[in-house]
Formats: structure tokens, C-alpha cells, sequence
């Protein structure tokens, strides 16, 4: 476990080192708030119209939690450096290392990540705060548990791009694949809750990764409630345990080819 | 004069379709860009859907202006990233010099560069705004008028690419300018333009051109106007002439890093 430890704590370190770089990123967080702020007061005519038991307030926290977990994702590099990896052969330098790669990919990846989750969080409460003018109703127990689902979605998330991107094993170039995850993270988790799609839409997207990578923590977020926490948790624990082993299967499947190839 | 125009236009197609069939040697990768890029595009429909369902406009917009107005974006991304791809990592060329093999060449180097490669993605978004077109009610008339709409926008984001890359040439890395400039254009552009107020407003149709590229564009589909037409092709013709004003005023600055690259 020691090995994991000190590759996380070096990607950090590492992040230290690029903060600026994060600034587009920052500026296309503070828009992407910006623009939902002006669409939905613009869709709510009255402030104190409640639309699926929605109010304004609570649609734009709910959308400033999704696009949080979103962009501290940060998936489109993960996952073109993965499919690098493949296609370039540069997964034979990570074969011959004493860590398992798809171990590896996720602690380093989180590492990566642990800043911008941290500045995009405190960002997103800020201006969240300023465009509405006031928090949800919460304590420090509910902030901590909107946390921790926060901190598993991204792992679901960081899960469900590894495999998109050891996809490359069979396809060439899985980039494509990764546009319509995350486009469908973006359309049907990010900007509406569940509630404002159709029935049957609904009883598909409650089994599906949107559950638990946006609307779990972000609904707990505008409308705390212990039962639904205990679910979300245990629908992560699910999500990790498969995300992990579909990882392992098609590297272990991929890595045989490689072996081939390699002669 | 004319002819040399006409030559430099001819090199630069030329340029566009040699990359074009680089990146055509891997047949499944090219086709699978174009058509999951058609998919990526198309599952905004659904959010509009559902907005439609809360409203019956939105800024001003019905559903079907709301599909021009992503029509007019997805083309205008389409050109720009297919046509002029390198205008948007032009940046990093400026600041590694990586720019030798460009300037040895005997036609205009800025338009060497930007139509080295392609982004293969970008034939679906083009392929999307025509399908968006045809939903919309395709005739002769507005099939011309919004090929040279996205034809302009296409030219007007490369330039402002180009003179925010351009920078980079005076202050060292100027690529988060750039890539923020660009986010900024690319975010704005699939949203109507009434939901915004005030300053914002302003500022989308001037600092950030949005404005100009995709609303303006999207009324003269609606209802032509000879001021608003005669206005795109004097603001595609400022930005050109900047564009290519600040670049070659910086390439006299320009450094090289002695990379030995070949263009083949």
C-alpha cells in the first residue's frame, strides 16, 4: 500500500507544480455556473416557483455540485493519456514496475485530481453562494457525507474512463467512446436532476452510472436525507466493485494481446 | 494578384486534403470519429427537449431556432477545427520554434501553418450542422447563405485563435489565453442569446465575439438583412487582416529552437 501512498503523494506534489494551468479550467467552471445561473432564473419566471419540487435556488447548487464532480474529473486527459499509452506501447515502462497498472492509473489519477477537487469545491461554494445569495440547508455531518459520495463518484468515474480507455486494446483509438460517456455524464447528470426526465427514462438512469457519479451526492446536497445517503453509498460500493473488475478484465484481455504483438 | 490568391487558396486545399488522408489510412478510427461525433453532437437535442417541455421559449428562441442556433455553432466549429486546425495549438509551435519547416516553405507561412492538419472529429460536427439544417426546412437559399455564414464564423474563430496565440510571440506562453478565449466562444455559442442581460450582453458582442459569429448569423437565417449580412463579412475581414497584421509583426520576434523536423 506504501508504493500507492507515495504515488499519490507525488501526483500532488506534481499538481503543486501546474497550478496555473488550471486557469482555462476555472474560467470554463465559473461560465458553464454562470450560463446555468442565467438559463434557469430565466426558465423560473417566479423565484418562488417550484418545478419536479425544484426551486431556482436549489437547481443552481444541484448543477454547481454536478459540474464540480465533472471538472474535477477532469476525464478527456485521463483518458487520451491512457489510450497514449496503448497505442504508443508506452504500457510495456508500467508493465515491468512493481504495481498493478490499473492501480496505478486510479491513485495517481485521484492524486491528480485532489487539488482541483479541493480548489473546484471551495470555488464552486463561493460562487454558488454569490449567485444565490444563500447555502442549503445543512449541517457538518451532511457537508462531510456529500463529501465522501462526492470522493466515490469521482473514483466511479475515474473507474468507468480507465476502461473506456483500455478499450484502445481493441479499437485503435477509444477517444470516440469517451465523447459519448461524457457527454451523456454532461446532458443527462450534470444539468437536470432525475426527476425532470420521463418515467421511464427515470427508472433507467436510477440503475445507470448518473446515479451514482451526479445526482447521488448533488441531491443529498440540496435536500439532505439519511436514507438516501445509506442508499447512494451502497450503490457507489456496487458501482467500485464493478468498474474495478471490468478494469481488470479487459487490461488482462488487452495486455495477452500486447504479449502477441510484441513477439 | 488575383492569381496569387487563387494559388495560396489552391495550396492550402491541397494542404487540408493531404492531412485529410493521413489521418484516412486508419479507416475505422476515421469513420468511428466522424459518426460518434454526429452521436456527441445530437444528444443536446435531448436537453433542449426537456427545457422546451418547462418553457415554450427560451431567450426568444422556439425549438427550432434553438436547432439553427446549434446548426450555426457545430459548423462553425466544424470549419474552423477542419479547415484550420493548427490555429488552435498555435501557440505551443510559437513557443517550442517550432516553426522552421513552415517558414523555408515559398507560399504564406500563417496559412502553411493552420492548414497542416486536421481534427478528423470535426467532419462530423460539419455533417451535424447540415443534418440540423435539414430539420430545420433546407432550400437553395438558406443552404447557401449558411455555408457562407459558417464559412465566416469558421474564418473569424481561427483568427481570433491566431491573434490570442499570436501573443505568445511578445509574453512567452499565452496558450491559457487562448484555450480560455476559445472555451469562452465555444461555450456561449449554443446558448440564446436573451437568457443574458446587461454587461454580459455587451460583452458577447464585442470583447468575445459570440455575438457575431453565431446569434447575428442565426437571425439572418430567420429573416435576411442586407446591414447584418454586409456586417459578418466586415467583421470576418477585420479579424482576417488582425490576425495576420499581429502574427507577422510577431514572427520578426519569433525564436527557433533548432528541431530538426521533417514535413512530410
Amino acid at each position: 500500500m506504501r508504493k500507492y501512498w507515495y504515488i499519490f503523494q507525488s501526483e500532488i506534489m506534481s499538481s503543486l507544480q501546474y497550478v496555473f494551468n488550471m486557469f482555462s479550467r476555472i474560467v470554463s467552471y465559473a461560465l458553464m455556473l454562470f450560463i446555468f445561473m442565467n438559463l434557469w432564473k430565466y426558465i423560473y419566471s417566479d423565484p418562488k416557483e417550484l418545478i419536479h419540487n425544484y426551486s431556482v435556488g436549489q437547481m443552481i447548487w444541484y448543477v454547481t455540485v454536478t459540474e464540480w464532480i465533472y471538472f474535477a474529473t477532469r476525464g478527456r486527459n485521463f483518458c487520451n493519456k491512457i489510450i497514449q499509452d496503448v497505442r504508443s506501447g508506452n504500457l510495456v515502462y508500467h508493465i515491468n514496475k512493481p504495481y498493478n497498472y490499473i492501480h496505478y492509473l486510479l491513485i495517481s489519477h485521484l492524486g491528480e485530481m485532489f487539488l482541483t477537487f479541493i480548489l473546484f469545491g471551495l470555488l464552486g461554494t463561493g460562487l454558488g453562494y454569490l449567485l444565490i445569495g444563500e447555502f442549503p440547508l445543512l449541517t457538518i455531518g451532511s457537508i462531510l457525507a456529500v463529501i465522501v459520495t462526492a470522493v466515490l463518484a469521482i473514483v466511479i468515474n475515474t473507474l468507468l474512463i480507465i476502461f473506456i480507455g483500455l478499450f484502445s486494446f481493441m479499437i485503435e483509438d477509444s477517444n470516440p467512446f469517451y465523447w459519448i460517456y461524457s457527454k451523456f455524464m454532461l446532458i443527462f447528470g450534470t444539468i437536470f436532476p432525475i426527476e425532470f426526465f420521463p418515467k421511464w427514462a427515470q427508472g433507467i438512469l436510477n440503475y445507470s452510472p448518473i446515479y451514482v457519479t451526479s445526482y447521488g451526492p448533488a441531491r443529498l446536497f440540496v435536500a439532505f436525507d439519511g436514507r438516501n445517503f445509506g442508499i447512494v453509498i451502497i450503490a457507489q460500493l456496487i458501482y467500485i466493485v464493478i468498474g474495478y473488475l471490468l478494469c481488470l478484465a479487459i487490461y488482462r484481455k488487452g495486455v495477452r494481446k500486447l504479449n502477441v504483438n510484441g513477439g | 494578384m488575383l492569381m496569387a490568391v487563387k494559388n495560396q487558396i489552391k495550396v492550402a486545399f491541397l494542404s487540408v486534403k493531404y492531412a485529410c488522408m493521413r489521418h484516412m489510412l486508419n479507416k475505422t478510427t476515421f469513420i468511428t470519429k466522424v459518426l460518434f461525433m454526429i452521436l456527441n453532437d445530437a444528444t443536446f437535442i435531448v436537453q433542449w427537449i426537456i427545457l422546451f417541455s418547462l418553457k415554450d421559449n427560451v431567450g426568444g428562441y422556439e425549438f427550432k431556432q434553438v436547432l439553427l442556433l446549434w446548426g450555426i455553432a457545430a459548423g462553425v466549429y466544424g470549419v474552423s477545427r477542419f479547415f484550420f486546425y493548427k490555429a488552435f495549438s498555435l501557440s505551443d509551435l510559437i513557443n517550442e520554434g517550432k516553426l522552421d519547416s513552415y517558414l523555408v516553405q515559398p507560399k504564406n507561412v500563417l496559412i502553411s501553418v493552420i492548414t497542416s492538419d486536421v481534427e478528423v472529429s470535426a467532419i462530423g460536427d460539419l455533417l451535424y450542422a447540415y443534418i440540423v439544417l435539414a430539420l430545420y426546412g433546407m432550400n437553395f437559399g438558406n443552404f447557401l447563405l449558411f455555408t457562407f455564414l459558417i464559412i465566416c464564423g469558421g474564418i473569424t474563430v481561427a483568427n481570433i485563435s491566431i491573434i490570442t496565440a499570436s501573443l505568445s510571440f511578445w509574453f512567452g506562453k499565452s496558450d491559457a489565453v487562448m484555450d480560455t478565449v476559445n472555451t469562452l466562444m465555444v461555450n456561449f455559442a449554443t446558448y440564446p442569446d436573451g437568457i443574458f442581460k446587461g454587461i454580459t450582453k455587451i460583452i458577447l458582442y464585442t470583447i468575445i465575439p459570440v455575438g457575431l459569429v453565431n446569434y447575428i448569423p442565426v437571425k439572418l437565417l430567420i429573416q435576411f438583412n442586407v446591414n447584418r449580412f454586409l456586417l459578418i463579412i466586415g467583421i470576418t475581414l477585420f479579424f482576417m487582416g488582425l490576425a495576420f497584421l499581429i502574427f507577422y509583426k510577431g514572427l520578426k520576434r519569433y525564436a527557433s529552437s533548432n528541431l530538426m523536423i521533417s514535413r512530410i
